[in-house]
């Protein structure tokens, strides 16, 4: 038997404890103006959720990548408004990989396009410049971590916000992805980046971040649906006595458990080691394909009342359709690992699906 | 909401299992540079002569106890037998319901008599089965089934029709679900299994054959067919409650989404190393749905299985996945027809039985055998309903 180990499971009951106690409608549209909850990210904070999986030595709360991936898919079945996945999977990775410590706060990752932040050494200071498209959370967060590149290696910088020059953008769920310039930043911290701190790690940990928000956001998804199908009687009777009501019911059941498979056996492959790229690139593709499906079908089960702003679906469906193009969509994920399979041979197609 | 009880990061096939791998690919390797046998895809073949090499490495039964010729290995060593023989398309047909189904069910349900006489034969390759389930007024319904069976001295007189029995004009037995009293409200009571011997008097087995011509389905007429009390398989009324139980394991395998995964690896090959943006987007599309569909039904495999040193055949209380083995075969199926579909529209050829190119040869195989997969072991329609009754709950 496989059974979930008991830290975890403590740590995602009282995480979804913490969110119900915390996530509400009020919370959830103060964050479409204020592009975060502040006090939603205060209470995560005391408890060392943006830290789980990494180091103590560094700052960080412990425990495994795995731990902090079961901590993203509850974060996404709530919705929650804050940088949890980029301090934790991101910044913080970063900071920790490359013997830095991990300050306070909400972290900024980037850079998220093909964007190249140049460093330059100044004396004992590192400085960096570039302009960052669409990076996550940067106006809210305190520092911003970012990987940069001299002549000859890749340096891992943190920068103050407040000394960049930032224009917000939004996803399409008012999430902070914004435009940020940098113009000779002195860091606050730098160093050579870290064994396996790379251009590509970053990407596919982006990608697996967003696969396992994805995966939470449909669990969403389907249990507003549900709920809905319950209780909602037209014809004389609860729509989810129909027949074909049940069948999309079913569908986005699927999708849904697809997406949660996809994106937590991920996380255990990045965790052990293997074929990382097949592993993320298959959850990010299937995650997004889910959330193209599933976020369709629970609308249209909801009807006309699920496009309100004042319905809770939105704040979920919303995520998907922003978050399954962030860091690559199906498309561009599909196509590199379509090409790598072409690229090794049929004979090392079925292998590698079964290295582990 | 579903897989409550699987860590899905932490699923990883024990070093056994991986090293049976290597054995079972090197078997087959073996076996098709010989020209034991010619893959197809679509049919499963039946091949007695590759079923006994199979049974003689140990690999038919082999979570089974020991004492009935089992090997006592785990679950999860027989997931990697079946998705090496469904990768390479190797002639299954003749052990695959043994195996699969009326192994276990004797297992758990058998009286000792009946294990030591047909489950050691199975193990072996010897003994062949068929499922009796269907009827010409069941197919979804499989509780209206007709076919009844009259209390008589020392056993029962078997009378009705079964149909789409496949290979029944190739295997020993079958077992037969059946009525043994008449319907008295709760149309899953009074249901039984029985063991048919298909040479019994009374039994006649007439072909149906496949839009293709392939035979491998059959009618089965039984006309008053003496069964004795010993071929009962477990409990007089107990056929619905025994029928439905081994449904998790029925509807989770790979060979719910892997029939026609080498059609996959020849579109690969065909389409060599640098195809265009549409074929390598369409080939890592399909990759990402195999991957997870794979770590789908293997986390099945893994919740199912009872660990090391654990009695197989002991009455034990399993997690209940039958519901998402409902959707592991649900979306299998639609994935084996996407990687047809895949095929046809990155490859055009005109599909024909006559093709001697390995590719083509599987997509015609595999465009005929297309509506079965979402028809055969519950239809999407009967699979939906299960998993929204289990998402809904009962609804008044």
């Amino acid at each position: 038997m496989n059974v979930p180990n008991d830290i975890r499971s403590m740590l995602v009951e009282s995480l979804t404890r913490l969110m119900q106690d915390h996530v509400d409608p009020k919370l959830l549209d103060a964050a479409k103006q204020d592009g975060w909850s502040q006090e939603l990210w205060r209470e995560l904070d005391q408890a060392e959720f943006p830290r789980v999986s990494l180091p103590e030595e560094a700052g960080g709360a412990g425990g495994t990548l795995s731990d902090l991936a079961a901590v993203l898919r509850v974060a996404g079945r709530f919705a929650a408004p804050v940088p949890l996945a980029e301090t934790a999977m991101l910044a913080g990775w970063m900071l920790a990989a490359s013997g830095l410590s991990i300050p306070r706060g909400a972290l900024a990752a980037g850079p998220v396009h093909e964007e190249t932040v140049t460093a330059r050494r100044e004396g004992s200071r590192w400085t960096v410049s570039g302009k960052l498209s669409r990076v996550p959370w940067a106006r809210i967060a305190s520092r911003l971590v970012l990987l940069a590149q001299t002549a000859t290696e890749a340096i891992v910088a943190s920068v103050d916000p407040a000394r960049c020059r930032i224009v917000a953008g939004r996803n399409l769920a008012d999430e902070p992805r914004d435009a940020v310039v940098l113009e000779d930043v002195p860091a606050e911290q730098a160093a050579p980046a870290g064994a396996g701190v790379t251009r590509d790690a970053l990407r596919l940990r982006g990608a697996l971040a967003r696969s396992l928000l994805m995966a939470g956001a449909l669990e969403r998804t389907l249990e507003l649906s549900v709920e809905y199908a319950q209780q909602r009687v037209q014809f004389g009777r609860k729509i989810g006595q129909f027949q074909a009501i049940q069948h999309e019911i079913a569908r986005l059941g699927g999708e849904t458990a697809a997406a949660v498979a996809a994106a937590l056996s991920a996380a255990g492959t990045m965790e052990r080691g293997g074929d990382v790229t097949l592993a993320v690139a298959s959850a990010k593709i299937r995650t997004a394909e889910a959330a193209r499906d599933g976020a369709l079908i629970a609308h249209q089960i909801h009807g006309a009342i699920g496009v309100t702003d004042e319905y809770a679906l939105h704040h979920s469906t919303l995520r998907l359709w922003a978050w399954r193009e962030e860091y690559g969509n199906e498309a561009e994920w599909s196509a590199a690992l379509g090409g790598a399979i072409q690229g090794r041979g049929a004979e090392q197609f079925w292998p590698a699906i079964t290295a582990l | 909401m579903f897989f409550e009880s699987i860590d899905f990061s932490a699923l990883e096939l024990p070093p056994a299992a991986q090293g049976l791998r290597g054995e079972v690919r090197a078997f087959l390797q073996a076996e098709l540079a010989a020209g034991a046998f010619t893959p197809h895809l679509g049919h499963t073949e039946f091949d007695a002569a590759f079923t006994r090499k199979v049974a003689a490495r140990g690999w038919i039964g082999m979570t089974w106890p020991k004492r009935y010729g089992g090997g006592e290995r785990s679950y999860l060593e027989r997931f990697v037998v079946t998705e090496e023989l469904l990768a390479a398309a190797a002639p299954c047909a003749a052990h695959w319901f043994g195996d699969r189904q009326t192994g276990p069910s004797l297992l758990r349900y058998g009286s000792e008599e009946l294990k030591q006489h047909f489950l050691p034969a199975i193990a072996r390759g010897e003994c062949f089965f068929a499922l009796g389930m269907s009827e010409p007024g069941s197919g979804s319904d499989l509780a209206s089934v007709r076919t009844r069976a009259e209390r008589v001295a020392g056993g029962w007189r078997v009378t009705g029709q079964k149909v789409w029995t496949s290979w029944a004009h190739r295997a020993r037995a079958f077992f037969v679900l059946c009525r043994t009293a008449p319907d008295s409200g709760n149309r899953h009571d009074g249901l039984s299994q029985l063991i048919v011997e298909l040479a019994a008097p009374g039994v006649t087995v007439r072909p149906i054959h496949f839009m293709n011509g392939h035979h491998h389905f059959n009618e089965v007429f039984l006309d008053n067919v003496f069964v004795p009390d010993e071929r009962v398989v477990g409990e007089i009324g107990q056929g619905w409650r025994q029928v439905t139980s081994e449904l998790a394991l029925e509807r989770s395998g790979p060979e719910r989404y892997m029939t026609t995964f080498p059609l996959l690896v020849e579109l690969i090959r065909r389409l060599g190393a640098a195809p265009d943006a549409r074929a390598r987007e369409m080939v890592g599309r399909l990759t990402a749905r195999l991957w997870t569909l794979r770590r789908m039904s293997l986390a099945i495999a893994f919740a199912l299985d009872p660990g090391p040193g654990v009695q197989q055949d002991a009455a034990r209380a399993g997690p209940d996945l039958g519901t998402e083995a409902a959707l592991v075969k649900d979306m299998g199926t639609f994935f084996e027809r996407e990687i047809v579909d895949a095929a046809r529209l990155l490859v055009a050829v005109e599909p024909t039985p006559d093709a001697t190119d390995t590719f083509e040869r599987y997509l015609a195989e595999t465009i005929v055998c297309s509506p079965v997969a979402t028809i055969r072991g519950g239809t999407t329609e009967v699979l939906r309903t299960l998993i929204a009754r289990r998402l809904l709950g009962a609804l008044k």
